[in-house]
């Protein structure tokens, strides 16, 4: 399970952690099923956050050089 | 030897045929104004089977032919209409059939601020109609998007906006600035190549974003080109063209419309700290309905654990008991029935098997089998009696039907001589044939001496 959820991207993670606080709030689940989806809840939640830092910042400029292809480099701003 | 010239005119003359003339004619024209840029209002528009287009461009003073062929005009991001200022581009050429002299028009954009307007609402009009600006087909941003693409100046005040709303939201973003120019004749085609490269290299939503400036300076984002672009590009696209009151079909046909650049940031990637805020809420409420659920649970457990039937067992056990004893009591009853009427049964039986009737039974028995007897006796001698009777009438039938007796009463039979066959036909004997002819006591040996065809008991 810990390996599926590390693929999510972070809109599919906190999708389903938003499922699970909805399922939670049935009252037909079993108490056995709501321990394991909070389980699962609290993993969806840290993917979440990791996903938030795990970006690194970068701000580049795209051109596209002349034998056509696509190349960057870091933007330069005039101050 | 040299003609006089009376007339002034040179000896060798030189003679152009008028095709000639409009062909040289024709040839500087096109020399001397190639590339140029001409600005009128136009008239006498006549388009012909909606391809070649032919008009004049007027001012105040004097006008001139125009024709725009149809691959010009199908690049005219507006229709061409009589009273509307054009800037047109091409070359002055010569119609040579006719000696007339025009613009070959390559290009033309609309001048002036009504031309714009009119242009603007044209196209606006066109794209709504072709459904470019339903909200079915707007795509949702992304909350965290990887790659964030920026079609813009990389020189202006613009990308530094977007910069700083973004760093104060969200620290660790990755922008991707494709700078473009924002105005000016090529930037269309710019912006639209820019667009293309930034979904190649992965962004993931783009912003369009330029500051204010005239309907002229914006014209670039009116146009189908660009329109057509945004339409069908695969990932979202927020316009930010202009100020908040700037409208432009960039604006309409794109996923999301941002007042300025800086709100298009600050809707391109969500704000980090109420994300993380929003998560641990999710996650709050989910352990809420775990603790809720297992509270609620203890409680009922409880209630069940103080009920009366766990604090006192004995009474579920008294009404077991109960029930056992009501149980056996019942066996016993069923038993002893089913004893008596057995009982019962079996005294009938044995009275029936009692000695004294048994020997009375066999007494009966030996009397009625010695009568038996004697009436059997009787009977057989009675079919005795009877069979002789029935032999010796079958004797004497016999006796009165057989030969030997019809002999006896006079008649006799006829044989040939060997005694093989009787004679019963005349037509069986010839004459002179020797016969016997048995009678009761013997045969007579005889010879037909005449054969007589007529019947005994006949008259003839």
């Amino acid at each position: 399970m810990s390996a599926e959820i590390e693929k999510l991207s972070f809109e599919q993670a906190l999708s389903r952690l938003e499922g699970i606080v909805k399922d939670l709030e049935d009252e037909k689940i079993t108490l056995d099923d709501s321990i394991e989806k909070f389980e699962l809840g609290v993993k969806l939640s840290s993917h979440c956050l990791e996903k938030l830092n795990e970006a690194e910042k970068k701000i580049e400029e795209l051109t596209r050089s002349e034998d056509g292809s696509l190349t960057t480099k870091d933007l330069k701003l005039d101050d | 030897m040299e003609i006089e010239n009376f007339t002034g005119m040179p000896l060798t003359r030189e003679i152009y045929t008028v095709s000639r003339l409009n062909f040289e004619i024709r040839q500087n024209l096109e020399a001397g104004f190639a590339g140029i840029l001409v600005e009128g209002e136009v008239s006498n528009f006549y388009c012909h089977n909606n391809k070649h287009c032919y008009f004049d461009l007027k001012d105040e003073y004097s006008k001139i032919k125009v024709v725009m062929f149809s691959e010009a005009g199908r690049k005219l991001d507006f229709r061409i209409e009589d009273g509307l200022h054009l800037i047109l581009s091409g070359y002055v050429s010569v119609y040579e059939k006719r000696g007339e002299y025009q613009i070959i028009a390559l290009s033309a954009e609309p001048a002036g601020k009504g031309a714009l307007l009119l242009a603007f609402e044209q196209l606006k009009a066109k794209l709504d109609q072709k459904g470019y600006f339903d909200a079915a087909h707007k795509k949702p941003l992304p909350v965290i998007p990887e790659r964030i693409g920026a079609v813009t100046s990389s020189g202006g005040a613009v990308i530094k906006d977007i910069i700083t709303v973004l760093t104060s939201r969200y620290e660790n973003f990755h922008l991707i600035v494709r700078n473009v120019n924002v105005q000016g004749p090529t930037s269309k085609e710019e912006i639209c190549a820019a667009i293309d490269d930034l979904c190649e290299y992965g962004a993931d939503v783009i912003i369009i974003a330029r500051g204010g400036g005239s309907l002229e300076d914006l014209w670039a984002f009116n146009t189908e080109t660009v329109a057509e672009k945004i339409y069908h590009c695969p990932v979202p696209v927020i316009s930010a063209v202009g100020h908040e009151t700037d409208y432009t079909i960039c604006d309409f046909v794109s996923d999301v419309r941002a007042a300025t650049p800086s709100v298009a940031a600050g809707m391109v990637i969500a704000d980090k700290k109420e994300i993380v805020r929003n998560i641990g809420l999710l996650l709050k409420n989910a352990k809420k309905s775990v603790d809720d659920r297992i509270f609620l649970l203890k409680k009922e457990l409880n209630f069940l654990a103080s009920s009366r039937i766990f604090k006192n067992p004995e009474i579920l056990l008294a009404a077991r008991r109960q029930d056992f004893d009501f149980l056996q009591r019942r066996l016993n009853e069923r038993a002893n029935e089913i004893f008596k009427s057995r009982k019962q049964l079996f005294e009938r039986t044995s009275d029936v098997f009692s000695m004294n009737r048994v020997s009375d039974r066999i007494t009966l028995k030996r009397i009625m089998t010695s009568n038996l007897y004697a009436r059997t006796g009787t009977a057989i001698k009675a079919r005795c009696a009877d069979l002789k009777n029935s032999v010796k009438t079958a004797i004497a039938a016999l006796q009165s039907n057989s030969p030997v007796s019809v002999l006896e009463k006079g008649f006799c039979l006829t044989m040939d001589i060997d005694e093989k066959k009787i004679i019963r036909s005349v037509k069986s004997a010839q004459t002179g044939d020797k016969i016997k002819v048995f009678l009761k006591d013997g045969a007579l040996l005889s010879e037909v001496l005449e054969i007589i065809s007529k019947k005994i008991g006949y008259k003839e």
